[in-house]
């Protein structure tokens, strides 16, 4: 496809191409998501049923891979504000390509997230009770928990991703309406929002968009720092510490650069979109994730070495725990894949190779589905009084839950590579020269 | 749990008539449910029953707390001489008998096919009376036998009559464990067959020569309290306690010492010991010429012949030797299953000379009054009848609430030889062993519904009163009995005059008033006797002389050497089952052993270097092989073991004990578990000792082979060892004796505190709690107190294992020191009500919160199950509802209704009996007056039998609580943390370097 040079004529087929009726391998892919969702809500059902207890929580392990899979998601999600919003604002032209993929992460993201403070509650049917309205008896909620400020934080960031998502998406939606037919033409029309191109329109849509991408960098900053709040606010060893927030901004974000490289590469394969996300946008990827990386594997370094120098028995219990204890295959894990593994990017080889690029993206995501699971599950197993001390293993419930979670996440995405242009058309063709008469007339070359 | 208005009015019921009891007291069927609220009864109010707990033969007094007629709740009655207001977990666990889902609930009889079918009361006595008069027909009425458990007082009269008046003689009153060698060692050394009683307050020093005192051996509850009061610190010295033997129990992890000796020459220690003794010249009270004689018995057991036969060092046998000697007065205690084989006559022997030379006998070991398990039957006495059923002598077995097919070892051939009897009939509240083989099953009263009297030793007269109406159709024993003299004929009705076990009971009461009171009526005597739950009279001391001829024939047979080479198997009544009866109450099956920490189960101690030389380790499936038979069971790797010895608890491995002590059981709790628990007495040789009568309980000889298989043990504790965390800490007594402040560790109260919010208030009251980890002896019966009280719930095995057990308050135990030597501490572990509670401002939804009387008060309505509390608390004390637990009926009548019943998903935790305090605050403002100090007390403190737990109000500086807040002892667990908790813990004491 060298050579192939990309006009406005050939963004649009190009884009709109990946909304054709889908093929085989798609529907494949969608009902092995729906199946793997229906066992998740079949999980939960059994666990509304019967009580928290057919999940392998125990005492005095209450969080484990339900908080797991909240604090991952929440990570994923970050990647999208990151790129679409930080990069817009900073004028960073390579993200055009790329953002829409990374803000549906996100919005994706948030979506499975919100649902772990739902199911692992014990009384899932009384969720409404976080949310700040004048309940009964004038209850009201306990705003010194970082339970609540969790709920503010994710709603907000929620809310924030979704409308930032969809006002990107109006004059990509009116493209896409010009082009269809029959019901989906009202659907797209619908959601196009009366979309003219109009000089008025693009100048209040460039002001909200601005606006919307201003709103959102704070977000990326202060969803993250609030989640990690969930553990540093606590007094618990291993959670307790001043480094959480930006340790969790990096990580997230960490994670969520590598699955957008992730998810990325085989959107590129398979909807052969090689000419808009070029290698060098997936190795300004990995540069970032290099820095994400080196900053996570300071703060391992620095909570390991704050355990030691506080010469608190209980902190360096609470490590050492984490590295020669029952879970250090998992530490390691999350030591090595997060920290080590993403040093590669430091080769240039490796960062513009795709099996590579890959690879090690897949690995960050397990280290850093794993740096969770360690951070709340060690802490716990091994906390003040060891006479407490104890063991979580998952059971079927657990599993289900977490395989349903990726499971909705897929079919999010697998709805959106379908319904939705993959690829900003109008950010795209703003990096191109306009068209001119000669061009029209000669045409395109294929 | 749901109780619907028919249930609720048929409880009402109930409780007119029970509460009509005590005022008319006229026995419970007699009476009239009434329809119409009596004045007396108010809804919600408690009413109080003394009588007498029968979970084992110790006859603590006991009050019943009932509410609209149901009984709720057990404690110790304060005015009984035994408990003095103490009750142990199994005590507090009578109520789980009497609600036991698996009671029989009608007469059953065994038709041609084998199986019982449920025949009515009528048919069933008309059956009974019809074979026994055909049995006295045939002549074959002296063939008839009753095997009770230790019965005395009007019952045991009633059944020797009873028997008498049909003919026969054979009765034997069986406990497994009988005490045959202190009998017969007492009979050989001061010529009197029989225990005496001991008082532990008194001593200094108290020698256990095995004698697991605290937990299973004679009256654990008395024994435990006056333990903690000789152990109280005061004046710069406290009592200690020493114990030789060969395991670590939980009474020698109380000791300030543990002497492992091996199995069988505790007797060789304590003549070591009587020779420094009066070669040193330290006896007291004995005149010259026995001195001398003594000297000439115990010549040989010079300090290095006792260390060569028990590996006791001999500078630690003198040191030994002379602080006993010291002691005034001192106490040497021997018995128990660890001090049971052939040489356990002579060891006792020795305990006793110790006694004497240091003229304990008279001051703390007391002939007079004598223990009543003196009458009890020998082993050899059970192994007669066996062969007399064998012989087809017995013609018909009667047997009440014993278990001899599960209790004897099988070798004896209980089994075999109850096939040979043609009637046999038993009278029991539960399914078991034995009365599974029974051909008529007559189901009587627990004690908690019948009448009767109970008396521990001589002169103490305990009164036992129904608490309720009975909760199936079953019968009082003195009923049953009576009505079958009246079905038998003249001759035998002619016997008695009385109506029923209760006039009877009272007629002999009766007796006792001429006795005991004749200057007062006798319906006040009554009264007064119901109010306080008995007669207790106290009797003077018989003087006892020691045989010193008879000393080198009653001494012989403790020089032999313990046999090298292969194991040997102590098994040991469980502080939980006893001999198993325990076994089918959820209670005490969850709770978790003190010094193992398992629950649910029974295992093999396997001291950790045996264990890896025969390369076994923990959880382990062995089979345990001696030549009288085989189990399965689970190694446990028991550092407190001498090696060479393998322990197994007694009281699992049941098979038709009902649905908790039975893992085939239909409606068992845990279908997960298939196999649980075995019973040792497998094992055992079925000989009696020749010298005792007793059984040989030291007799196997056991090898293990490994099967390959792991198996689940349901372990509580997360480690053994504190982890230089400072939980369960420790002041040795001369730094104490050094006194001031500065002794204990530095408290935070010196430090300003910071904080960010304003302190709480708390106007009127403050509640704290004092722990004296000097008093707790980790017997746990605060833990069953608190599951009684709180409707805790049980889980079952498979949901301890995974960490999941619901006590709101649990015993820590940490070993400190080598493990050969280990230091065991117990730490009672519950929701220490901080000041600045971590769980309070991390849940979102305010369901814990502060209180104005400083308690962390947890809203089960509100919370939502975060969990983020639990979490947050340092001490992990709070408990989380994984699933809505339920009681099988009939046990939900034991619920208490003033507490909550917690369904799924909602955190719970100690409470410090919220309900408590405010029925206390309520009755003192009735009364128009604060509320007193020592009113309101907690389940946990109220059970304690050392009284190591103390409840009050922190605000009033003069209250108990806040007296010993202040003791220089005192100290808060993680108080670096600064979570101000309201409960104060008092440092153990333990010897100093130079002591002992």
């Amino acid at each position: 496809m060298a050579g192939y040079r990309l006009t406005y004529a050939n963004v649009n087929r190009d884009i709109l191409r990946t909304m054709e009726p889908p093929g085989k391998l798609w529907y494949i892919l969608l009902a092995i998501s729906i199946a793997f969702v229906a066992l998740g809500g079949f999980a939960f059902a059994t666990q509304v049923r019967y009580g928290m207890g057919v999940w392998g929580l125990t005492h005095p392990v209450m969080w484990a891979i339900d908080i797991t899979n909240f604090v991952f998601w929440i990570g994923i999600a970050h990647s999208g504000t990151l790129i679409s919003a930080i990069l817009f604002l900073f004028r960073v032209r390579w993200r055009a390509p790329i953002y829409r993929t990374a803000e549906a992460v996100t919005v994706f993201a948030l979506f499975t997230a919100a649902l772990f403070p739902i199911i692992h509650l014990g009384r899932p049917w009384y969720f409404y009770w976080l949310l700040p309205y004048q309940q009964v008896g004038g209850l009201w909620i306990n705003f010194r928990s970082p339970l609540v400020w969790d709920v503010f934080a994710v709603l907000t960031y929620m809310m924030v991703s979704i409308i930032f998502f969809f006002t990107g998406l109006v004059p990509d939606l009116a493209v896409v309406r010009d082009q269809a037919k029959g019901w989906r033409r009202r659907l797209y029309a619908f959601l196009a929002q009366g979309w003219q191109g109009t000089d008025r329109q693009w100048r209040h849509y460039t002001a909200a968009y601005l606006f919307l991408a201003a709103l959102a960098t704070p977000l990326v900053v202060s969803v993250h720092s609030v989640v990690s709040w969930d553990f540093a606010v606590s007094i618990l060893p291993g959670w307790h510490s001043t480094i959480f927030a930006p340790y969790f901004v990096a990580g997230a974000i960490h994670s969520g650069l590598a699955m957008v490289i992730a998810l990325l590469i085989p959107i590129r394969r398979i909807f052969r979109l090689d000419p808009y996300v070029t290698q060098t946008h997936l190795e300004n990827l990995a540069k970032l994730i290099i820095l994400t990386g080196l900053i996570v594997g300071y703060s391992y370094a620095v909570e390991f070495f704050i355990a030691w120098y506080s010469a608190n028995t209980f902190e360096q219990g609470a490590f050492l725990y984490r590295v020669v204890g029952d879970y250090a295959w998992g530490s390691w894990i999350m030591i090595i894949f997060n920290a080590v593994v993403p040093l590669l990017f430091f080769v240039k080889k490796i960062r513009t190779s795709t099996p590579w690029l890959l690879g090690i993206s897949l690995l960050i995501n397990v280290g850093m589905w794993f740096e969770r699971f360690i951070i709340i599950v060690t802490s716990l197993a091994h906390a003040y009084d060891p006479y407490t001390w104890g063991l979580y293993k998952p059971t079927w419930v657990d599993l289900s839950i977490t395989a349903g979670s990726f499971a909705w996440f897929g079919m999010w995405f697998l709805l959106f590579a379908k319904f939705l242009p993959i690829v900003s058309i109008v950010e795209v063709k703003e990096q191109l020269p306009p068209p001119t008469k000669a061009e029209m007339t000669a045409g395109a070359p294929e | 749990m749901e109780v619907n208005r028919r249930d609720f009015l048929k409880v009402l019921g109930i409780g007119g008539a029970a509460t009509l009891t005590s005022c008319s007291a006229q026995p419970p069927e007699k009476l009239i449910p009434y329809l119409i609220p009596v004045e007396e009864i108010i809804p919600g109010k408690a009413t109080w029953y003394a009588t007498v707990c029968r979970e084992c033969p110790a006859g603590c007094g006991m009050l019943v707390r009932t509410l609209e007629g149901r009984a709720v709740k057990v404690e110790g009655n304060p005015d009984h001489p035994v408990n003095r207001g103490r009750l142990c977990a199994r005590g507090q666990a009578s109520l789980q008998g009497l609600y036991n889902p698996d009671r029989i609930r009608q007469p059953l009889l065994k038709d041609a096919s084998g199986s019982f079918k449920s025949v009515s009361w009528e048919e069933a006595e008309a059956w009974l009376a019809g074979r026994l008069a055909e049995l006295r027909q045939r002549g074959k009425g002296s063939g008839i036998a009753w095997l009770t458990p230790h019965t005395t007082g009007t019952l045991d009269q009633l059944i020797d009559r009873w028997l008498q008046a049909l003919g026969s003689k054979r009765r034997l009153r069986y406990e497994p464990f009988a005490y045959e060698p202190i009998k017969s060692a007492n009979r050989l050394a001061f010529g009197l067959e029989a225990i005496p009683t001991y008082d532990l307050e008194s001593s200094e020093v108290i020698i256990a020569f095995g004698s697991d005192f605290l937990e299973t051996w004679i009256s654990p509850v008395m024994y435990a309290r006056e333990f903690a009061a000789m152990r109280t610190y005061e004046h710069g010295r406290m009592g200690r306690l020493i114990f030789i033997g060969p395991r670590l129990s939980l009474t020698a992890a109380n000791a300030d010492q543990w002497v492992s000796v091996p199995p069988g020459t505790e007797g060789v220690v304590a003549l070591g010991m009587v020779r420094v003794i009066v070669t040193e010249g330290l006896s007291k009270a004995v005149p010259k010429g026995k001195v001398d004689s003594i000297k000439s018995v115990v010549n040989r057991y010079t300090p290095q012949f006792v260390s060569k036969a028990t590996g006791v060092e001999p500078e630690q046998l003198e040191r030994l030797a002379r602080r006993f000697a010291q002691a005034n007065p001192g106490l040497a205690l021997g018995g128990g299953t660890a001090v049971s084989g052939q040489e356990a006559t002579s060891t006792l022997v020795a305990v006793n000379l110790l006694n004497y030379v240091t003229g304990n006998v008279g001051e703390t070991v007391l002939f007079g009054p004598l223990s009543t398990l003196s009458r009890l039957s020998t082993y050899r006495e059970m192994v007669a009848l066996i062969a007399a059923m064998q012989r087809g002598q017995v013609s018909s077995l009667f047997f009440s609430e014993v278990n001899p097919a599960f209790t004897l070892p099988k070798a004896a051939g209980f089994e075999q030889a109850l096939e040979k009897v043609p009637l046999v009939v038993s009278c029991s509240s539960f399914m078991d062993e034995t009365t599974a083989k029974a051909n008529l099953v007559l189901p009587t009263h627990t004690p908690l519904e019948s009448w009767g009297d109970h008396e521990p030793w001589e002169g103490m007269h305990g009164l036992m009163q129904p608490a309720m109406q009975p909760v199936f159709q079953t019968r009082s024993l003195g009923d049953l009995l009576l009505s079958l003299a009246k079905r038998l004929g003249d001759a035998p009705a002619a016997v008695f005059k009385e109506e029923n076990f209760y006039e009877f009971l009272r007629a002999r009461w009766r007796e006792l008033h001429q006795r005991v009171r004749p200057d007062v009526e006798f319906e006040a005597f009554w009264v007064e006797a119901l109010r306080r739950g008995g007669e207790f009279k106290e009797l003077p001391a018989r003087r006892v002389r020691l045989n010193v001829g008879a000393l080198p024939q009653a001494l012989k047979g403790l020089e032999l050497p313990g046999q090298a080479g292969s194991l040997i198997l102590l098994p040991y009544p469980s502080i939980n089952h006893f001999d198993g009866r325990g076994a089918n109450k959820s209670w005490l099956q969850e709770l978790p052993d003190p010094m193992t920490q398992l629950t649910w189960d029974s295992w093999l101690e396997v001291h950790p270097e045996d264990a890896k030389r025969l390369a076994i380790g923990e959880g382990d499936l062995v089979v345990v092989k001696s030549s009288h038979g085989e189990i399965k069971l689970p190694a446990h790797l028991y550092p407190g073991l001498k090696r060479g010895v393998v322990a197994v608890p007694i009281g699992q491995g049941h098979t038709a004990y009902g649905r908790y002590a039975d893992p085939h059981h239909p409606n068992a709790l845990d279908t997960r578990v298939k196999e649980r628990g075995a019973n040792p007495l497998t094992l055992l040789a079925p000989e009696p000792d020749s010298r005792s009568g007793g059984l040989l309980w030291l007799s196997a000889r056991v090898t293990l082979t490994k099967t390959g298989t792991k198996y689940l043990l349901a372990s509580v504790s997360g480690s053994d060892r504190q982890h230089n965390r400072g939980i369960a800490q420790v002041i040795p007594l001369e730094e104490i004796t050094r006194g001031g402040q500065e002794a204990g560790h530095p408290t935070k109260k010196d430090h300003p505190v910071r904080q960010m919010y304003p302190p709480h208030e708390h106007p009127i009251y403050r509640w704290g709690m004092v722990i004296d980890l000097n008093s707790c002896i980790g017997c746990s019966a605060c833990v069953v107190a608190c599951y009684a009280e709180n409707n805790v719930p049980v889980v079952g095995k498979e949901e301890v294992a995974r960490g999941r057990e619901a006590s709101w308050i649990r015993i820590e135990r940490f070993a400190e020191g080598p493990p050969d030597r280990p230091e065991t501490r117990f730490l009672p572990m519950l929701c220490q009500h901080c000041d600045a509670a971590p769980c309070e401002p991390v849940c979102p939804v305010y369901a814990t919160v502060h209180n104005s009387e400083g308690l962390n008060i947890q809203v089960y309505n509100r919370c939502v199950g975060t969990r983020y509390c639990s979490n947050n608390c340092p001490y992990m004390v709070r408990r989380f509802n994984w699933f809505t637990y339920e009681w099988p009926e009939p046990l939900h009548l034991q619920l208490n209704p003033d507490v909550t019943v917690r369904e799924k998903g909602v955190m719970e935790k100690c409470t410090f009996c919220l309900q408590r305090i405010t029925d206390g605050k309520a009755r003192a403002k009735e009364e128009g007056r604060p509320v007193r100090d020592g009113e309101i007390v907690p389940a946990c403190a109220q059970a304690c039998p050392t009284r190591a737990i103390v409840f009050g109000d922190l605000k009033d500086p003069e209250s108990e609580v806040s007296r010993l807040s202040r003791s220089p002892r005192r100290y808060r667990i993680f108080e670096q943390l600064n979570t101000q908790p309201a409960i104060t813990y008092l440092k153990k004491i333990v010897p100093g370097p130079k002591e002992i």
